[in-house]
């Protein structure tokens, strides 16, 4: 029996989840967020990566929660870290250039991987008010990379986000609001930036000189075409490296069985 | 001097005045002071301008309440049981309160700048995005920014003068006239002792002109001093110390109950609109008192939400925790 999961085992948040958790690599530092990517931080940390050292916003430092927490400030957070105390210890390790990498969401994304959290139409005139930042500008800004999980619509994949929340590779410079690259705006603090956004139709890395959004791979069933289609950009598709990798029956264990059996973030498929 | 800062809920609130600036201990459903905050609505403050270092339900509520004019801060939500706030948004939309939205990190070291008197902070967080857009400092706009409580900018562009770093952003020290916290214990002096994750709880109340402290329990002073490494606030920060127990219901308490999701989720579905907010405040906050508000929750509701004392939550029965 192969180690890969057959297509009806698994759901499209476990195919997310299991290339989240792909992204990280043993003894790195992970800022993570509330969400799939907790599911996914804590997958890595059960299979390839079990010296990953997990820093919760709220102030939890290589934290080893031995249930899923529901959110950053959860008391599961901090059983068995190394500290539990605040955030001018979460955001003070952040800015000092200690975290590799941080898992972050949104709501919109464009061709430079600049995200936005905080509104839908005019900022000054709101269709829709979203959450706001919360910690999101701050991982990308201080990580030394970043990935986005996020639903893929083609209202989200847009040419230019309705606010700037999260910076990407190309930024705007104030007062006038011209974009420049990153590396230009963040001085010594250029550490990165986005490294990969992964929807629900496939996975998308950047050019870091160009700054531009290109196709990576596309998940089972999803064509580069396809994909193009579901961006409202020109998405680059000329170097698509093929498939996404398919979840493990093992992946699917340790998230269904150890780490998420209330179907808290990731619902069950049926057939498995 | 065991009582002298003993007040009441009644008294508590009327320290916070119409206009008054106020935030909060905890972060986002993690102890909030709930009880302060229905009793804030119930005697319908007006005019607050609530400078939190991330929001949660209790924005939400007095937001929904009509107690708010101005929102200083990052993020609001319920978490994983309610996507958004849904009384901010629609508020926003008909520009009946003011947003003004720094990033998370710009929050907290804002207030670390207020809590160590000095004027501003420094950072290279969140260049280039539109939380810099100059078009965008509501403040500004409203023609709030007096330079007194309200600083004059919203920000400010520095390049590093000491090893050119490059460019810096400078953020004003949050400057509030009261903080409520929420905690699991405050001695008889005033000295707190949080366990578990202190959030930004050092630097509110630090920050704050006049602090309050709401506790699960109050507690001999000389219990707290036998171990003052493991305290988290001194005495003489803290103004005034009530006992009120599920006093962050709905939000959790680390050690002695978790978060309330089918309470929130509730609150989350009727905010859509004004006058869902209305019925909920209706069934649950107005003709209440804290115990009658316990009362109508029940005990084995907060039985069931009561921390497992040696893994301080409390292990889950059902989908969506508890």
């Amino acid at each position: 029996m192969s180690k890969y999961a057959q297509p009806e085992e698994y759901g499209l948040a476990d195919l997310l989840c299991c290339a989240a958790s792909r992204e990280v690599a043993d003894h790195e530092i992970v800022f993570v967020g509330t969400g799939l990517p907790m599911v996914a931080i804590m997958l890595a940390q059960k299979t390839h990566a079990p010296s990953l050292k997990l820093i919760f916003e709220a102030g939890t430092l290589d934290g080893r929660p031995p249930e899923l927490p529901t959110s950053v400030g959860d008391a599961r957070c901090e059983m068995g870290a190394s500290r539990s105390s605040g955030l001018s210890d979460a955001f003070g390790v952040a800015q000092r250039g200690l975290v590799d990498l941080g898992f972050l969401g949104g709501a919109e994304v464009d061709l430079f991987g600049n995200v936005n959290t905080t509104c839908i139409g005019d900022y000054l005139n709101p269709e829709l008010r979203l959450t706001g930042s919360g910690g999101n500008p701050d991982i990308n800004s201080f990580a030394g990379r970043t990935v986005f999980i996020m639903v893929h619509e083609k209202r989200r994949f847009v040419e230019n986000v309705s606010y700037i929340t999260s910076p990407g590779w190309r930024v705007k410079k104030w007062p006038g609001g011209a974009f420049v690259h990153r590396r230009e705006l963040y001085g010594s603090a250029f550490r990165g930036g986005p490294s990969a956004v992964i929807s629900t139709a496939g996975v998308f890395r950047f050019d870091e000189e160009s700054g531009r959004m290109y196709l990576d791979t596309c998940h089972p069933g999803k064509s580069p075409a396809e994909i193009r289609d579901l961006c409202q950009f020109d998405l680059d598709i000329s170097r698509v490296a093929g498939e996404t990798a398919v979840p493990t029956r093992e992946e699917l264990r340790i998230i269904h069985d150890v780490l998420d059996p209330d179907e808290i973030f990731i619902p069950k498929v049926k057939s498995r | 001097m065991s009582d002298s800062k003993r007040i009441s809920l009644q008294q508590a609130a009327e320290v916070i005045k119409h206009g008054s600036s106020l935030t909060f201990s905890g972060f986002t459903i993690w102890r909030r002071p709930f009880a302060l905050v229905y009793e804030l609505i119930r005697q319908q403050r007006r005019g607050l301008h609530l400078i939190e270092v991330n929001g949660g339900p209790q924005t939400e509520f007095l937001v929904g309440a009509g107690c708010v004019d101005i929102w200083e801060s990052c993020w609001v939500g319920h978490e994983l049981y309610g996507k958004y706030g849904a009384n901010v948004s629609r508020k926003v939309g008909n520009k009946e309160i003011i947003v003004e939205d720094y990033s998370h990190a710009e929050m907290l070291f804002r207030f670390a700048a207020a809590a160590q008197g000095a004027a501003y902070a420094v950072t290279q967080t969140s260049l280039g995005t539109d939380i810099h857009n100059p078009d965008y400092d509501m403040l500004g706009k409203a023609g709030k920014r007096d330079g007194k409580r309200i600083a004059k900018h919203k920000y400010v562009f520095a390049e590093d003068p000491f090893f050119d770093a490059g460019a810096q952003v400078m953020v004003p020290a949050a400057k509030v006239d009261v903080s409520v916290l929420c905690v699991q214990q405050v001695g008889e002096e005033g000295t707190v002792r949080v366990n578990g994750q202190y959030y930004s709880d050092p630097e509110v109340a630090r920050a704050a002109d006049i602090t309050i402290a709401i506790a699960e329990e109050i507690v001999p002073e000389e219990y707290l001093r036998r171990n003052a490494d493991q305290n988290t606030i001194p005495s003489f920060e803290v103004d005034y110390i009530l006992e009120c127990p599920f006093g962050a219901h709905p939000t959790g308490m680390f050690g002695r109950y978790d978060v309330d999701g089918y309470f929130l989720k509730d609150f989350y579905g009727m905010t859509r609109t004004q006058e869902g907010f209305d019925d909920f405040a209706k069934e649950w906050i107005f003709g209440h008192d804290h115990m009658s508000y316990l009362e109508k929750l029940g005990w084995p509701r907060m039985l069931k939400m009561k921390a497992n004392s040696a893994m301080n939550y409390s292990p889950r029965d059902k989908k969506g925790g508890n």
